[in-house]
């Protein structure tokens, strides 16, 4: 998580003396920890979850877990990317509770070829430019209440690889799918928002 | 030109159709088609109005989650009452 890592408020040596502290127990490093990282922590909470009321409940639960789970972190990620992938996971428990799955299925936009595999569904939008989309739909929440209404496995990869721009490999680890699943489930992703926005 | 493309799709070997537009987008947009098949897509593109359309919505609704999301205006900082919330929440344990 190349991103995250460069973002983070600690240079590896000062983070690798904050952890030594965490792991025995000492308060300062507690203290330190939280007003370190929940910046960060809580944009991407929030960019999952689109309030603020919604962002901070996950903030908080995120830090239960990590409070629970410090004594397991081993070094093998930085505690930057430890971090992320704990809120990424609250995040999206959070999602799940809240959905009322509304099914759109891609089914319903799929593509149409004639027996020349030409497409034979085309809309004359090449006129569209995206400012005009974006005044079409009124305000941004309203997309954002769309890719929130896309089935969870389609919401979640564009939330971590087209939105926070995670890589395919560090998506796959997060959703705990294979990387060709993350491809697929992008791409289709992707095509079904593209039919819902008609562009 | 529907004549044309049909013409170069069906006998010009290796020539791209719409549907075979389709399996490489994903690859296209990622830049990680080869030299040989990215010239194909845009030859394919170039004669294609109904699919380069197509491939722009696509482009299109990758920035639109980009941009919708990011003018969102989330608060900069975390207020210190949600972080002394949590910090208490250790403590209590
Ligand atoms: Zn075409």
């Amino acid at each position: 998580m190349e991103k995250i890592k460069s973002n983070s408020m600690l240079a590896q040596d000062q983070e690798n003396h904050l952890i030594d502290k965490l792991l025995v127990n000492d308060n300062k490093a507690f203290d330190r920890l939280v007003r370190n990282y929940s910046s960060k922590m809580y944009a991407v909470a929030r960019s999952f979850l689109h309030n603020d009321d919604d962002a901070q409940e996950c903030l908080q639960k995120t830090f239960v877990q990590v409070f629970i789970k410090i004594h397991t972190f081993r070094r093998d990620a930085s505690l930057s990317t430890w971090l992320h992938r704990i809120t990424v996971n609250c995040a999206l428990m959070i999602l799940r509770a809240q959905k009322k799955q509304r099914t759109i299925s891609l089914e319903d936009f799929s593509q149409h070829y004639n027996e020349y595999g030409e497409r034979t569904t085309f809309s004359d939008n090449s006129g569209n430019n995206l400012e005009q989309i974006f005044e079409r739909q009124e305000t941004k929440t309203v997309i954002n209440e769309m890719i929130r209404t896309l089935p969870e496995k389609y919401c979640n990869v564009i939330q971590l690889r087209d939105i926070q721009e995670l890589s395919t490999k560090d998506t796959a680890e997060i959703l705990e799918i294979s990387e060709a699943s993350v491809k697929t489930q992008l791409h289709r992703g992707r095509l079904l928002l593209k039919a819902i926005l008609e562009i | 030109m529907l004549m044309i493309k049909r013409l170069m799709t069906q006998y010009v070997p290796g020539m791209l159709t719409c549907k075979d537009v389709d399996s490489f987008l994903y690859d296209f947009h990622e830049g990680q088609l080869s030299i040989a098949e990215n010239l194909k897509f845009k030859l394919h593109l170039s004669m294609c109005r109904e699919c380069k359309t197509y491939v722009q919505g696509y482009k299109n609704a990758i920035r639109i989650s980009k941009e919708g999301v990011k003018t969102a205006e989330p608060i900069e900082k975390v207020p210190e009452e949600l972080v002394q919330i949590i910090l208490k929440s250790r403590i209590k344990k």
